[in-house]
C-alpha cells in the first residue's frame, strides 16, 4: 500500500463481499416500441412464429459457428402499407450473470438495419448492504440542492462485453437464411 | 415505471435505450419535452457513437486506426477530424503523464489475447512509443517507428461526449450516456453512480453522487483473461509492457469522458504518480481494491475538493499510512 500513501482512505469502509439485495434488472423497450423504433415506418406487425427442424437447427449451427439452443424463432413480418418492409427477430442470450432480450431487425435485402436490447436482467447479486455506507447516498437533508433519481442505476463499472448478442445476431441472420427467407 | 417512459406532472418524456456498440453495451437515456422528439435525440445519440466505432475500432480493416497500422510507417495518412482530435488528445495525456498514458501499447494486448492479430500489419520493430506517433498538418499521421496503436484506451470516452453533445444540440433537458463502464451525465437531479465490486462484480456499490460530468471505471472482473496460467487485464503498464494488477477497480471523475477514460489508465498504471496528472486535468480518482485481509474491499480516494458538481457525503476522510 505504500504507493497509495497519498491516497486518502475513506473511513470505515469496508465492503462486505456478499450482497442480497434483488438482481439488477432494466426494462428498454417493449416489444411494440422495439418494432416501432426499428421499423418506424411500419404500419404491421404480423406474428410468424417458426419452429425450425432438426436439419434447419444443423443448417443454421454450420452457417453461425453458434449453437442453436431453442428451436423456436419470434418472428415478425413486418409491412408498410400491406407491402413487406423486413423481419423484425426477438431473441435471448444469456451468459454467467446475465440475460438479455434484444431484437434484430433484416431488411428486405438481408442485411441488419438495426438491434435494440429490450431487457437486460443480472440473475444474481444486487447492491452492496453495509448500512453505514449507503445511508450516505440515501435521504436528503435540509439545504440540499441536489435532487437525488433513485430509480436509476448508474453502473460505471464495465458492462458485460456484447460478444453473446455478437453471436446472437450473426445466428439470427443464418436463420433467416434457412428459415424466413 | 413501465418501459422506462415516465411521464412526470411538467410534461416531460424520458426514454431509455441500448444497444450493442464498442464492444459493450450503449445505453443512452434522454428527457425531452415530447416523445418523438427524444427519440429522435437519442437515434442521433447512437450515431455519433456509431462514427466513432467505424472511425477508431482496432479490428475492422477500413477504419481509421487500421490504416494507420497498416500504411502510416511508409506514407502520410489522412485520418477523419474525429480520429485525429483524438490522437491529439492521446498525445496531450502521453505528455502530461510522462508515458503513462500510451496508445502504442497494441501489440501487447495482442500478445494478451486482448486484440486481433491482422495479418497484413507490417511487422513491429519492438522500440519507440508514443513519441513516434507524428501528428502533421491536415489531419495527417505518420509513424516514425514500425509502431502499432490502438485507441480502445480512449475512443469511447470520446464517443460518450460526442453523444452526450448531440443529446444537447437536440435540446434535451437532461440525458445520461453509459458505454459499458464510461459514463457522462448532465441535468437538474444528481445520479447516484455505482462501480461493481471487484472482488464479485455481480455486485454493485454506490460510489458518488454526478448531477454533471463524466465518470469512467476500468477494471478486470470482466474484461480479464487467463494468459500463461495468470489472470491479466487489458491495461498494459506503457513502460514494463505488462499488465496491470487485476485486483482493483479505478473511477475517475473528470468534466469529460474522453479525459476520464484515458485516466483511469494512468491511475491504473501508477497510482502515486497519477495525483499530479489528475490534479492537472481537474480530476478526481477512486480506487477500489479487494483486500483478503478483511474480507472485503476498501476505497481510496484522491478526494480533491471544490470541484464544481461533484458531491460526496462521506466528509472528511483519514490519511492512510
Amino acid at each position: 500500500m505504500n504507493d497509495l500513501n497519498r491516497w486518502l482512505l475513506i473511513p470505515a469502509i469496508i465492503l462486505p463481499a456478499a450482497a442480497s439485495a434483488p438482481a439488477f434488472a432494466v426494462q428498454y423497450l417493449t416489444v411494440e416500441q422495439a418494432q416501432k423504433v426499428l421499423f418506424p415506418a411500419a404500419d404491421q406487425f404480423e406474428s410468424r412464429p417458426v419452429t425450425l427442424s432438426a436439419e434447419q437447427r444443423k443448417a443454421i449451427e454450420t452457417a453461425a459457428g453458434v449453437r442453436v439452443r431453442s428451436p423456436e424463432v419470434n418472428a415478425w413480418r413486418a409491412r408498410q402499407g400491406g407491402k413487406a418492409s423486413g423481419w423484425f427477430v426477438l431473441d435471448e442470450v444469456y451468459g454467467k450473470h446475465e440475460f438479455i432480450t434484444y431484437a434484430v431487425a433484416i431488411g428486405l435485402d438481408g442485411a441488419v438495419k438495426g438491434v435494440e436490447i429490450l431487457d437486460y436482467r443480472e440473475t444474481h447479486g444486487g447492491e452492496v448492504q453495509n448500512p453505514k455506507w449507503r445511508a450516505q447516498f440515501t435521504g436528503k437533508k435540509a439545504g440540499d440542492t441536489l435532487k437525488l433519481d433513485e430509480d436509476i442505476k448508474n453502473i460505471s463499472g464495465a458492462t458485460l462485453s456484447c460478444k453473446h448478442i455478437t453471436d446472437g445476431v450473426k445466428r439470427i441472420l443464418a436463420t433467416y437464411e434457412a428459415a424466413l427467407k | 415505471m413501465s418501459a422506462l417512459v415516465r411521464v412526470s406532472a411538467v410534461a416531460d418524456v424520458s426514454h431509455q435505450r441500448a444497444r450493442p456498440l464498442l464492444g459493450t453495451l450503449v445505453e443512452i437515456a434522454a428527457t425531452g419535452s415530447d416523445a418523438a422528439q427524444v427519440q429522435r435525440a437519442i437515434e442521433r445519440a447512437f450515431d455519433a457513437v456509431e462514427t466513432v466505432h467505424t472511425l477508431m475500432s482496432y479490428h475492422t480493416a477500413d477504419s481509421d486506426v487500421s490504416r494507420i497500422n497498416r500504411e502510416a510507417f511508409n506514407a502520410v495518412v489522412t485520418v477523419n477530424a474525429h480520429t485525429w482530435r483524438v490522437l491529439a488528445a492521446a498525445q496531450a495525456f502521453a505528455e502530461a503523464s510522462d508515458g503513462l498514458f500510451d496508445v502504442t501499447v497494441a501489440p501487447t494486448l495482442t500478445r494478451l489475447g486482448f486484440l486481433p492479430r491482422h495479418a497484413d500489419f507490417p511487422r513491429i520493430s519492438g522500440q519507440g512509443d508514443w513519441r513516434h506517433v507524428m501528428l502533421l498538418p491536415d489531419h495527417q499521421v505518420r509513424l516514425a517507428r514500425r509502431l502499432r496503436i490502438d485507441l480502445s484506451g480512449i475512443a469511447k470516452g470520446y464517443a460518450v461526449d460526442l453523444a452526450i453533445q448531440a443529446l444537447r444540440d437536440a435540446g434535451m433537458t437532461s440525458a445520461r450516456v453509459n458505454a459499458g463502464g464510461d459514463l457522462r451525465l448532465y441535468g437538474d437531479s444528481a445520479q447516484t453512480v455505482h462501480v461493481r465490486h471487484p472482488l464479485t462484480a455481480t455486485t454493485i456499490v454506490p460510489l458518488v453522487q454526478l448531477r454533471e460530468g463524466a465518470a469512467a471505471t476500468s477494471a478486470g472482473y470482466y474484461a480479464s483473461r487467463r494468459h500463461q496460467g495468470r489472470r491479466v487485464m487489458p491495461i498494459i503498464h506503457p513502460h514494463s509492457r505488462s499488465a496491470c494488477d487485476v485486483t482493483r477497480s479505478v473511477t475517475v471523475l473528470a468534466q469529460d469522458c474522453m479525459c476520464a477514460d484515458a485516466l483511469t489508465k494512468v491511475v491504473h498504471a501508477d497510482p502515486e504518480k497519477a495525483g499530479a496528472v489528475l490534479a492537472r486535468f481537474n480530476a478526481r480518482a477512486f480506487i477500489v481494491e479487494n483486500d483478503p485481509l478483511i474480507g472485503g474491499a476498501r476505497v481510496l480516494d484522491t478526494a480533491a475538493t471544490g470541484q464544481p458538481h461533484w458531491h460526496a457525503r462521506w466528509g472528511v476522510a483519514a490519511r492512510h499510512v
